[in-house]
């Protein structure tokens, strides 16, 4: 299997496509860091207006952590996109090639072969994940330097010591990691059906956008199916930043997320080894 | 003593809604056979190798590779088997070295060495552009590099779909020598789809032909080609005798004068008497043999059906 995995990660990391989504990453996170940068504390300002009427705020709030945590807000379409780009193409890739022909006629299970191509799939969306990470909070501390974090909620203003951030970020991206996981299963899932990987990229993206604007549109209608919906849990890095963690919640987010991804691992299973491979 | 039979197929079927591809297909490949498999186009030929080589799913019967069913023992049947379906595809933007890896590791669960990568592709004359990415290979540089490929893990039964297409006549001609010298140096049973007659011809021992999806005829090419002869070359002297004696029999139809002797039609129950006859009429016959090319069988099975 770890032999299955390796020729995997080599195919995929060999691919221009799979660095899209890291060069974007490289110049989006900057150029937002620079945005920042030129406007200066005026995002926090307008943020913190009502507050300093009743408040006496001291110290540096305009620092690296806030900025990495407006930076994870683009994990709600933008980071989708650039992980379906790679797990779309996973399956419907090697239908397109032609390649299915070569590794598929081998004297190892179908299963096998899946299974090693969606913990490529997987790692790629750590490795996105983490890449955002690490530029974010490393780029942000270096160019806007540490403090305590203003965590801006619906119904809160918390401020969270900078001696707790370096945890809650990793559990925030941890969590995000569970969120993407279940779009890299979707677009996987996607990737089985088809024989082109375009289909599968617009495919995701079509039913990430469609069911988190039926999740966050306060429709009475919706309701009811918003509790089934993976994208009602999708910000669940979010809960990392209240004070104090709602861990109940969070661990029944999580274990909606990777429900879903699992579901999804397991029809895209079913559909694999069952697959015809005509092309 | 039986032959070993490296691959068996039992009623071997696909439906693709209410149309069947292939039905009812029973082969049998022995070992140390160039087994030709031909058919016209469409006949369902790609459907039955992809069904041997478990890329599609029957819908009846069974593959059994050396002794072992595809469908329940699918590592074990496979472990001796390769092949190239219709063409041999790569990774084009990786190296041959590096394709060459990937298919050898597949196979052995472990990668091939640099020796073994290497020696497979020195056999088709590739050698000295292993490194280079297969995007910048003819297309006949791809086909050679499939059947590296195919050669890699030593396999003892290779499936080939249509090896030769695509390729000039020089390398169609290397292609058959090679089959030919796999199966004779290296003893690999070869199962060879085509639908060049000529090419099967040349180096099959056995063949078989499908047609409309079902299995029309099945044995030894020699046997086969025999069993409907009917055109015979008579070398008979002298000619102009013996030719005037074969159009006055009535079971002898269009004799001929051709630089190879006399051509004629005569059905292999007859061929005694006609020989008898001749002899009769104090004509030498030094030999007598049926005429009949792949081709000529081919179209005689395929048109009847």
């Amino acid at each position: 299997m770890f032999n299955l995995i390796y020729y995997e990660l080599f195919k995929t990391y060999a691919k221009w496509r799979t660095y899209i989504g890291f060069i974007a990453v490289a110049v989006i996170i900057p150029l937002v860091m620079w945005g920042m940068k030129v406007e200066g504390g005026r995002f926090i300002q307008y943020q913190m207006r009502t507050l300093q009427n009743d408040f006496f705020i001291t110290g540096n709030l305009f620092n690296g952590w806030i900025i990495a945590q407006l930076i994870m807000n683009s994990l709600w379409v933008h980071v989708p996109f650039l992980i379906s780009l790679v797990a779309g193409d996973q399956l419907a890739g090697e239908a397109t090639a032609g390649t299915f022909r070569l590794i598929l006629i081998r004297p190892v299970s179908r299963t096998s072969i899946l299974n090693s191509k969606y913990v490529t799939t997987l790692l790629y969306t750590v490795s996105l994940v983490c890449a955002i990470a690490a530029l974010s909070v490393g780029l942000g501390l270096l160019i806007f330097g540490s403090g305590d974090l203003l965590a801006i909620d619906r119904d809160m203003l918390a401020i969270l010591p900078e001696a707790q951030l370096w945890s809650r970020f990793a559990l925030a991206y941890g969590l995000a990691i569970l969120a993407m996981w279940v779009v890299a299963s979707l677009a996987f899932l996607f990737s089985s059906f088809v024989e082109n990987a375009i289909g599968p990229i617009i495919a995701t993206m079509a039913v990430v956008i469609g069911l988190l604007i039926i999740s966050n549109l306060p429709v009475e209608s919706f309701e009811s199916v918003k509790p089934y919906l993976f994208t009602t849990y999708q910000n669940v890095w979010q809960q990392a930043f209240k004070n104090p963690i709602d861990w109940g919640n969070i661990g029944k987010s999580s274990s909606v997320l990777v429900s879903y991804s699992i579901g999804f691992w397991l029809v895209t299973l079913f559909v694999f080894r069952r697959k015809d491979i005509l092309s | 003593m039986s032959q070993e039979i490296v691959l068996r197929t039992t009623n071997l079927g696909k439906r693709y809604k209410n149309r069947w591809a292939v039905e009812d297909v029973n082969l049998e490949i022995h070992r140390g056979d160039v087994f030709g498999f031909l058919g016209p186009n469409g006949a369902g030929k790609s459907t039955t190798i992809r069904m041997i080589l478990s890329l599609i799913k029957p819908t009846t019967g069974s593959v059994e590779l050396f002794g072992h069913r595809l469908e329940t023992e699918r590592e074990k049947a496979l472990a001796k088997v390769a092949g190239i379906v219709e063409k041999p595809d790569f990774y084009l933007y990786l190296s041959a070295f590096r394709n060459m890896e990937i298919a050898g590791a597949l196979t052995l669960g472990r990668a091939p060495g640099k020796k073994r990568i290497m020696d497979s592709m020195a056999l088709v004359g590739l050698q000295d552009r292993a490194d280079d990415r297969v995007k910048t290979y003819s297309h006949g540089m791809k086909q050679r590099l499939g059947i590296a490929q195919a050669l890699l893990c030593n396999p003892d039964l290779i499936v080939l779909d249509e090896p030769t297409n695509g390729l000039d006549p020089q390398g169609m001609k290397e292609v058959r020598e090679l089959i030919a010298q796999l199966s004779h140096e290296h003893g690999i049973t070869v199962f060879l789809s085509s639908h060049l007659l000529n090419e099967v011809e040349q180096v099959a021992t056995r063949m078989a032909i499908i047609n409309k999806g079902k299995l029309v005829v099945q044995g030894s090419v020699e046997e086969l080609l025999l069993s409907r002869a009917k055109r015979i070359i008579l070398n008979v002297e002298p000619q102009k005798k013996a030719l005037a004696v074969l159009k006055k029999l009535k079971r002898v139809e269009n004799p001929t004068l051709d630089s190879t002797g006399i051509i004629a039609n005569v059905e292999t129950k007859d061929i005694p008497d006609v020989v008898v006859r001749l002899v009769a009429a104090k004509c030498r016959v030094f030999s007598v043999k049926p005429q009949r090319s792949l081709e000529e069988y081919f179209l005689s099975v395929t048109e009847v059906e």
